[in-house]
């Protein structure tokens, strides 16, 4: 019905990105300086697209996705360094790291009746923790920039001599992602999280477990970036607390909410549009831009949710929806 | 016809600051009734619904649903067991279509491969088919609170709890929705405790009655016998009131 | 034991400080519901107005809050109505959102305005230090610490005994029965987060006379309101100023004892102990 032919639509969508992302490092070749642009544009897209997860399905504004992030590189660059360990197993390591700290604070900020706010505002408090933890913790972080050991090709480090295969791991992970966040939407947990986001009073009386929940879309969403941050590590070739960032992290919540929260394509399309321009722009201008782009930033999302609330991707929804309104309060004569 | 409790609460009270909500309150449901929950306004009435549903913890007393001791389950934990309710004010699911919100209820008992057949008898049985595609946010009144109830009957509840779903509906309205919440207790055996304002729908539908007022029960039994009672009509004097023989007072 | 006792009393005055801070979150949260992420970014521009009144014109820091404070009244009322005013009706997330995209505005263009290095003015007439006891106490952040006490006592005054005070706490409790009784809630919100947000500019100016500021500072103050705001729940004047005093000397020990990059750490770890442990505060109405 309404609802296969929405799903349609989407698997559509996607399939024409895959296909275009795929051919895209072979149209750069070896300019590496372009395939690290798009593989950060990706990066975002990833973490955008798992914040959906919890930020739009799970209607929770969550500030802290570099934390997971920097969790996840730290946990597989110091394995890596001190026992050698190979990243493919570290990131799994590295995504159950940053849900631990995530339940550590979901557990008992998600307990029915706490104010969602609290839970934004520790998301923001646990970035800035983070940060200063591992600046402060001299054998793991410190202030200084911790290099991985550099073996050039060797995939069991996860270390290759170009970007490109940096590239097709991040563009797995997006397609991870995706899948992940339409498999949730439109199941029982789907369903549900909608629900509580909508008014979670209404939900538990009609038997949704709002924390539970909650806290399986926590689960999700920070394995998720757990692991994009073990690989985001071996991209730079360096673990350091700077990668503990409350702004970034507050990007990816902009994006995840102008995208178009709940919508699985949504943020993709944002981080796309946004993150891209910028990276664009900061190839061509400098790094000025990066302080003028977050102003850019701030004021797209004020007017975005003042004016499209349900994000940008609701452009392409309308075709979907079924004129409605007056009809049915005429047909309330019985 | 099974006289076996479905529903007992037991010195249940409730207090604001100084102010007691619901006072010392004894009250008992019997399977498959309909039975009906009236009093003034602030007499206490969604109150009771929220203590006994999970939504606020009682200061002191009991609640025994099934023969379990519910008073400290979370909300869910009671749907679960079979006890669900409508909100006075509809909290409605605006984003989601009638068909979505439906479908939460339903899956409270079904798995994915069942879900839709129940989905499909909610719509089926109170007349929502023609408008399961409509966003809720643009239903008129009437079939809001049809959509409020169909929610909560899909959970299949032993016990459903409706807060003033008769308000606001035309004469024509409400005799639909009596219908079909009569219909309902008939063919799905579920208990139906209705808060209600409006008396048409207390007197027509409720086996029994039970009568609060600032907290406390005034009086319960058969609507006959409350209609002619003197502390109730004391109680709502000045409002109107169903009443044939109103003469007395 | 020297230090220790030392910190307590830095601490504390810092703590009055702060308690002034978290007063001007308390009143918008408080009264409107409304979450401002953007607090703490209003005290940062408040400094950095106070810089610019106190280098441009030579104003002495103290003085300052004569320009910032009904500046920052207006910048308030603007953006209550102009951003505010409109998402009451809906969704938290997006009120939510709406507050952090201010945040991350303001936060981005004070970095553009005065880029990256810290800002300071030159020594106010209330520098020194004082002896009491064998302990040294600066002079600024004594005068600092009896002038947000004195700001605070006066709020309260004018919270219970004055007409747009008692309005205030009215629309708070019920504002459909105040609007019942007449009260425009929205002119009394309008007013609530102006004042709120003034607020932060007496802040701004005192503690420009003795610290600098740097356009990540927002961030800070605004957790560091929050944090007070979670310990000492809703409702209670005197409750703030005990939980700012908390949070000062907290911070105080933890830079004495543990490590200076420590300082917001401590205020973190008691912000999630609080939220975990007892989420309505320490002296908690709601």
């Amino acid at each position: 019905m309404n609802h296969k032919k929405k799903q349609n639509l989407e698997n559509l969508l996607l399939l024409f990105f895959l296909i275009i992302a795929i051919l895209v490092p072979l149209i750069f070749g070896s300019n590496q300086y372009n395939i690290l642009l798009v593989t950060t544009v990706l990066i975002y897209g990833v973490m955008a697209t798992s914040w959906n997860i919890i930020g739009g399905l799970a209607g929770q504004v969550d500030l802290a996705s570099f934390a997971y992030l920097g969790l996840g590189a730290f946990t597989s660059g110091t394995l890596l360094i001190r026992f050698n360990l190979t990243p493919w197993i570290g990131m799994i390591l590295g995504g159950l790291v940053a849900v631990a700290f995530a339940l550590l604070i979901g557990i008992p900020l998600f307990r029915f009746r706490i104010k969602e706010v609290w839970y934004a505002l520790t998301t923001c408090a646990l970035v800035e923790i983070l940060k200063v933890v591992f600046n402060m913790w001299e054998e793991i972080g410190g202030p200084v920039e911790r290099y991985l050991p550099y073996f050039s090709g060797s995939v069991y480090h996860m270390r290759f001599g170009s970007y490109v295969p940096y590239y097709y791991l991040i563009l797995g992970m997006l397609v991870i992602a995706l899948l992940v966040n339409s498999r949730i939407a439109h199941s029982k947990l789907g369903f549900y999280l909608k629900a509580l986001g909508e008014d979670e009073t209404a939900a538990e009386v009609l038997g949704v477990n709002t924390r539970a929940c909650k806290l399986r879309a926590l689960v999700y969403y920070s394995f998720l970036i757990g692991v994009t941050g073990a690989i985001y590590a071996n991209i730079y070739g360096f673990i350091h607390p700077s990668f503990f960032n409350g702004q970034e992290s507050i990007k990816i919540a902009i994006l995840g909410i102008v995208g178009g929260r709940g919508i699985t394509y949504g943020p993709l399309l944002a981080a796309l549009l946004l993150v891209g321009t910028q990276e664009l722009l900061r190839a061509s201008l400098g790094g000025e831009v990066s302080g003028l782009y977050l102003v850019i930033y701030s004021v797209i999302l004020i007017l975005v949710v003042l004016f499209k609330p349900r994000g940008i991707a609701t452009f392409f929804q309308y075709r979907n929806k079924k004129p409605v309104k007056q009809e049915v309060k005429k047909k309330n004569v019985v | 016809m099974l006289s076996e409790q479905i529903l007992k609460t037991s010195k249940l009270t409730k207090r604001f600051g100084n102010l007691i909500a619901v006072d010392q309150v004894d009250l008992e449901i019997k399977k498959e009734e309909i039975i009906g929950l009236i009093g003034p306004n602030g007499a206490g009435k969604t109150t009771f619904f929220n203590l006994i549903t999970g939504l606020e913890t009682p200061d002191e007393g009991q609640v025994i649903f099934k023969g379990t001791d519910i008073t400290t389950m979370s909300p869910h934990a009671i749907c679960k067991l079979g006890m669900s309710r409508t909100f006075q004010v509809a909290k409605s699911f605006t984003e989601m279509s009638v068909e979505e919100a439906i479908r939460v209820g339903a899956y409270n008992r079904r798995g994915e491969e069942e879900v839709q057949t129940k989905v499909d008898w909610a719509l089926e049985f109170f007349e929502l088919e023609d408008i399961r595609d409509y966003k809720c946010s643009d239903l008129g009144l009437s079939s809001l609170r049809k959509v409020e109830v169909a929610r909560a009957a899909a959970t299949e509840p032993e016990l459903l709890l409706l807060d003033e779903v008769g308000a606001g509906l035309t004469a024509a309205e409400l005799l639909k929705l009596m219908s079909e919440l009569k219909r309902l207790n008939e063919e799905t055996k579920i208990t139906l405790c209705i808060v209600e304002h409006v008396m048409q729908m207390v007197m027509g539908l409720c086996e029994r009655i039970f009568v609060l007022d600032a907290g406390e029960l005034i009086a319960k039994g058969i609507p006959s016998e409350i209609s002619n009672n003197q502390r109730v009509i004391e109680a709502y004097l000045g409002r109107r009131s169903y009443s044939e023989s109103s003469s007395t007072g | 034991m020297e230090v220790i006792i030392q910190s307590l009393f830095d601490g504390a005055l810092m703590g009055c400080i702060y308690a002034l801070i978290a007063l001007g979150l308390s009143l918008i949260f408080g009264v409107m519901n409304v979450v401002n992420f953007a607090h703490g970014n209003f005290v940062m521009l408040s400094m950095y107005f106070s810089f610019w009144a106190g280098s441009l014109w030579g104003i002495d820091a103290v003085l300052t809050p004569l320009i910032t404070f009904p500046l920052l009244f207006v910048i308030g009322m603007l953006v209550y109505y102009g951003i505010i005013d409109r998402t009451l009706q809906e969704h938290y997330t997006i009120q939510i959102a709406v507050t952090v995209g201010l945040m991350t505005f303001l936060g981005a263009i004070t970095q553009l305005a005065w880029k990256a290095q810290p800002r300071a003015l030159s020594y106010s007439f209330i520098q020194g230090n004082i002896q009491f006891g064998g302990y040294t106490i600066a002079l600024s952040r004594l005068i600092s610490a009896i002038i947000s006490l004195i700001i605070i006592i006066s709020i309260s005054f004018f919270l219970s005994k004055t007409w747009p005070g008692r309005t205030i706490r009215a629309t708070s409790d019920d504002s459909d029965a105040a609007s019942l009784m007449g009260v425009d809630f929205r002119k009394t919100y309008a007013l609530a987060f102006g004042l709120g947000s003034s607020l932060t500019a007496i802040s701004g100016g005192l503690l420009m006379t003795f610290q600098q500021v740097d356009p990540t500072m927002g961030l800070r103050f605004g957790l560091l309101s929050w944090c007070i705001l979670a310990l000492a729940g809703l409702g209670s004047i005197p409750g703030l100023l005990i939980s700012g005093l908390i949070i000062g000397i907290g911070e105080s020990l933890a830079m004495s004892f543990w490590d200076p990059r420590a300082r917001s750490l401590v205020i973190y770890l008691i912000f999630i102990l609080v939220l975990w442990l007892r989420p309505r505060g320490l002296f908690g109405r709601k």
